[in-house]
C-alpha cells in the first residue's frame, strides 16, 4: 500500500517528537479523561493558532514538523481523517446561536468548527495547492484517509502525501457521548481499565500524522494492507480476520510477531477483541494501547503511530502487554486490529520496509 | 485503469422527488427558493431558502422508516440513494456484496438537530433517540445498516465540494480494485447552524440568488441529496446479476476527469489558483482540451467571490468560455449535496442532449462581461464540466462524457 517515512503524534503521553518519546512514564487519567499534551506549537503564529479549535492545532502541529522536513518536496497531497473535526468551536457557535436568538453572531467559531478545517489549514500555512480531502467515517474516518493515501501512492508511488487522524475531546462531545455509554459511571485509572467489567471507556484524543509513498528508500514501515467493514456480529468479525490473514500474510509467507489491538474496557465489544484473539497463534504476542491514549474515533491513527515506532525498535511498554507469548527482540509484522464501538472495525498490517 | 460508468441516478431537491421532476423544472426554468418556513429558525419565513417539497414525516411514510434517530438528512439520503438503486436495477445480491461501495458526503449530518444537540448536551442523564445521530458519518451508518452492505464505506466532508469528491473517490476505489461499484453522492437538509454561520459571513442573500448577475448579493441555502451508481468496466461486462447480459443496463455517462485541489488562500473565500488548478487538473485526466468542454455547471453561488472568481478562472483556461450556468438559481446551495446533484443535472444535460437556463440573470459582470445561458436549449453535447468549491478553500471538477 504504502511506505511511511515520517511520523509525528500528539497524544495524552509523550510522544512528540521534539521532546523525545516516552511511554514508559504512562501519563495517568483525570476524571475519566485522557487529555493530549499539547507542544508550544512554535511553527503556528500566534494570532493563527489563538484562533485554532484544539483539532485543529493538533493536526497542524503534527503536519508542519513533517512538511518541512520533506524539504523542498511539497506532499502531492494532504489526507485527514477527523470524526469530529473542531467540536469546540461548534458548541461556541452554538452557544452564539442560543444565546444571541440568532442575531450578531461572528463567524470565526462557525469556520474553525468545520472539520475540513484541519486539512484545509495545513494548505493554507504550507501554501500546498495540491488534492486535499477529509474523511469524516467517526470510527473509521482515519482507515478511509489512509486507504485514500493507498490509492494515489498507487496512482503515483513516487509521490508524498501527508496523511493522519485527529480528534479532540470536547466538553460537549463527551456529554453527548457520556449519554451513549461510550464512557465509564464509575471512576477509574487509565492503569485499570483492563481491569473493569463495565460498559464504557475512556474519553481520548490526539493526532498522529504519518508522510508517506511508494519507495522503500529510506522509509520507516511500510503498510502492507488495510481493510475496514460494518458488521455486529462476532462470527463474521473473526471470519474477515481469516480471510485476512490468509489473504495479506500466508499467501506471502508472513506470520505476525505481534498482535497489537484497540481493547478498551468496554466490557460490551471485547469479546470482539476475544473472538480475534482466539483465531491467531497462541504464541503471537498481544498488546494493547488505548489505555495511554484513551478511546476516541480516529484512535487507529495513534495505533498505528505507535506500530510505526516499535517496528522502528522502540521497545514494546511492559504496560502494553496482554499476552506475553513468543516475544521477539524487535518487532518486523505487526498485525493491528480496532473497533469503534463493535459496529466498525479494520485490520492493518504494518511491517518493516524490508518485507 | 478501468472506465467508469454511471448507470443509475437518484435525486431530490426543492424543484423535485425524482430524476423526471427535476429534469422537467430545470427543463421549464422553474425556481424551487421560496420563504422557507418548515424549519426551526428565526430565518424561516423571513430569507429565502430552497427547502425539498416533503416534510420529515412525509419522507418517513413514504420510505416506511420507523426506526428511532433518523434524521431528515438520513431520509433526504436514503430518497435519493432507493431511486438510484432502483434506476441501476442493482439487485440485492451487488447490494450487499463486499464489492459495492457507498461513499456519501455531509456537511450537516444530525447537525439539523440543532436545537436537540443542544438539550443533550446539557443533560446529565437520559438524552433524546438522536444521541447517535448528530455527526455528518450517521447518514451512511444507517444506510450501510438499513441495506447490509458488506463493503467499503466512507464519508467525506470537504464543506461545500464534499459530494464531488465522493464521486472523485468512489471512481477511484474502481480503478483501483477495490470495488467493482461504488454508489456514489450526498446530502444535507437546511439548519440553523449552518444558517447562521452563512449568515454571520454575510453571504447569505436576502432575495433569490442571482449567480453571475453583476447586482448579485449572496446565496440561498437549499437542501436535498443525490446518488449515482458508479460501475467499472467489469460489473458492466457482467451486467445485474442473473441477466447475464450488458444489455440492461443504463450507460448515462462516464465519468472521464476529475481533480481535486486546494485554493490555500483563506478559510472562507477563494483566489483562483484551487478553481484553476481543478479544473485544468480535470481537463487533464480525460486527457481533453479546453475546447472540447460543450457545458459547465458552473459553482456560481451568486456570492460576490465566488461568481467573480470562478468567471475570472474560466476566463484564464478557456479564453472563451463555453456556455455555462448554475443550477443554485433553481435550487439554492445544498452543501454537501450540492456536487451530487449537480453532477445528476450535467449527466441529464448529456443524456438529453439539453441545457437549461440559469435564472434571475440581468446584467454581466463588468469585468468580465460573461453572460451564463439564460435560455433552455437542445444541443450536441459530449462533454460537460461540473464545478464545486467550498470553504477552507477545496475545489474539486469533474467531466461527465457522452457514453
Amino acid at each position: 500500500m504504502f511506505y511511511i517515512h515520517q511520523t509525528a503524534c500528539i497524544s495524552p503521553q509523550q510522544t512528540f517528537s521534539g521532546t523525545g518519546i516516552d511511554l514508559s512514564r504512562e501519563y495517568e487519567s483525570a476524571d475519566n479523561r485522557m487529555k493530549a499534551l499539547e507542544p508550544a506549537y512554535p511553527g503556528i503564529p500566534d494570532n493563527i493558532l489563538r484562533r485554532m479549535a484544539k483539532a485543529v492545532r493538533m493536526g497542524v502541529g503534527t503536519a508542519l514538523p513533517l512538511i518541512r522536513t520533506a524539504g523542498e518536496k511539497m506532499p502531492e497531497g494532504i489526507i485527514i481523517g477527523t470524526a469530529n473535526g473542531g467540536m469546540e468551536e461548534s458548541v461556541k457557535f452554538l452557544k452564539q446561536i442560543v444565546g444571541y436568538n440568532e442575531e450578531m453572531l461572528t463567524p470565526g467559531n462557525f469556520v474553525q468548527s468545520i472539520p475540513n478545517a484541519i486539512s484545509s489549514q495545513i494548505s493554507l500555512l504550507s501554501k500546498n495547492k495540491n488534492y486535499n480531502a477529509t474523511h469524516v467515517h467517526r470510527g473509521l474516518a482515519f482507515e478511509n484517509a489512509a486507504l485514500d493515501a493507498a490509492m494515489q501512492v498507487n496512482e503515483h508511488p513516487g509521490n508524498y502525501y501527508l496523511v493522519g487522524g485527529v480528534d479532540e475531546m470536547a466538553s460537549f462531545h463527551y456529554n453527548l457521548e457520556y449519554l451513549k455509554d461510550s464512557y465509564k459511571k464509575e471512576g477509574i485509572s487509565n492503569r485499570r481499565l483492563y481491569e473493569t467489567d463495565t460498559p464504557g471507556s475512556l474519553a481520548g484524543e490526539g493526532g498522529a500524522m504519518f508522510l508517506v509513498n511508494g519507495l522503500k528508500d529510506q522509509a520507516l514501515a511500510r503498510l502492507q494492507a488495510l481493510v475496514t467493514f460494518h458488521s455486529e456480529e462476532e462470527g463474521a468479525v473473526a471470519g474477515r480476520l481469516r480471510v485476512f490473514l490468509e489473504r495479506h500474510l500466508a499467501s506471502g509467507g508472513l506470520a505476525p510477531d505481534l498482535f497489537l489491538t484497540g481493547e478498551n474496557g468496554d466490557q460490551r465489544i471485547t469479546h470482539f477483541y476475544r473472538a480475534n484473539e482466539a483465531v491467531i497463534d497462541d504464541n503471537i504476542p498481544v498488546a494493547r494501547f488505548k489505555h495511554v491514549c484513551g478511546e476516541y474515533p480516529t484512535a487507529a491513527a495513534f495505533g498505528l503511530w505507535l506500530a510505526c515506532q516499535l517496528v522502528g525498535g522502540l521497545p514494546l511498554p511492559g504496560h502494553m502487554v496482554k499476552r506475553a507469548g513468543i516475544a521477539s527482540a524487535n518487532y518486523k509484522t505487526i498485525l493491528f486490529y480496532n473497533t469503534y464501538k463493535g459496529q466498525q472495525h479494520s485490520y492493518m498490517l504494518l511491517t518493516a520496509p524490508s518485507l | 485503469m478501468s472506465r467508469v460508468f454511471i448507470t443509475g441516478m437518484g435525486v431530490i431537491s426543492a424543484i423535485g422527488v425524482n430524476i423526471p421532476e427535476n429534469r422537467k423544472a430545470l427543463a421549464t426554468g422553474q425556481c424551487g427558493i421560496t420563504k422557507g418556513t418548515s424549519f426551526p429558525s428565526r430565518y424561516a419565513g423571513e430569507l429565502p431558502f430552497a427547502e425539498a417539497p416533503l416534510s420529515t414525516e412525509e419522507l418517513k411514510e413514504k420510505l416506511t422508516i420507523r426506526d428511532a434517530g433518523v434524521t431528515r438528512t438520513t431520509l433526504l439520503a436514503l430518497h435519493a440513494l432507493e431511486e438510484a438503486i432502483l434506476d441501476a436495477g442493482l439487485s440485492d445480491e451487488e447490494l450487499v456484496s463486499s464489492d459495492t461501495a457507498l461513499i456519501g458526503a455531509s456537511t450537516v449530518g444530525g447537525m439539523c438537530l440543532m436545537d436537540e444537540m443542544y438539550r443533550d448536551a446539557h443533560k446529565t442523564s437520559g438524552g433524546s433517540e438522536f444521541l447517535a445521530s448528530y455527526d455528518c458519518a450517521s447518514v451512511n451508518m444507517f444506510l450501510q445498516a438499513h441495506f447490509k452492505m458488506n463493503g467499503i464505506v466512507n464519508t467525506i466532508n470537504t464543506a461545500c465540494s464534499s459530494s464531488s469528491n465522493a464521486i472523485l473517490y468512489g471512481a477511484r476505489l474502481i480503478k483501483n480494485g477495490f470495488a467493482k461499484r461504488a454508489i456514489v453522492g450526498g446530502a444535507d437538509s437546511l439548519s440553523k447552524f449552518t444558517i447562521n454561520g452563512f449568515n454571520a459571513l454575510h453571504i447569505l442573500s436576502p432575495e433569490v440568488c442571482t449567480p453571475f448577475d453583476r447586482d448579485r448579493q449572496g446565496l440561498n441555502l437549499g437542501e436535498g441529496a443525490a446518488f449515482l451508481v458508479l460501475e467499472g468496466e467489469e460489473a458492466v461486462a457482467t451486467g445485474p446479476a442473473g441477466s447475464g447480459a450488458t444489455g440492461d443496463k443504463n450507460f448515462y455517462a462516464e465519468l472521464t476527469g476529475y481533480c481535486n485541489t486546494n485554493d490555500a488562500y483563506h478559510p472562507s473565500s477563494l483566489a483562483g489558483d484551487g478553481p484553476y488548478l481543478a479544473m485544468e487538473g480535470a481537463l487533464s485526466s480525460a486527457g481533453l482540451q479546453p475546447g472540447q468542454i460543450d457545458f459547465i455547471n458552473a459553482h456560481g453561488t451568486g456570492t460576490e467571490n465566488n461568481d467573480a472568481v470562478e468567471s475570472e478562472v474560466m476566463q484564464r483556461l478557456f479564453g472563451v468560455p463555453p456556455a455555462f450556468s448554475s443550477a443554485k438559481s433553481n435550487i439554492g446551495h445544498t452543501l454537501g449535496a450540492a456536487g451530487a446533484v449537480e453532477a445528476v443535472y450535467s449527466i441529464l444535460n448529456l443524456v438529453h442532449q439539453e441545457i437549461y437556463a440559469g435564472l434571475n440573470f440581468t446584467h454581466p459582470i463588468p469585468e468580465t462581461g460573461l453572460h451564463p445561458v439564460v435560455t433552455y436549449r437542445r444541443m450536441p453535447i459530449h462533454h460537460v464540466m461540473s464545478n464545486s468549491f467550498g470553504f477552507g478553500g477545496n475545489c474539486t471538477s469533474l467531466i461527465f462524457s457522452k457514453a
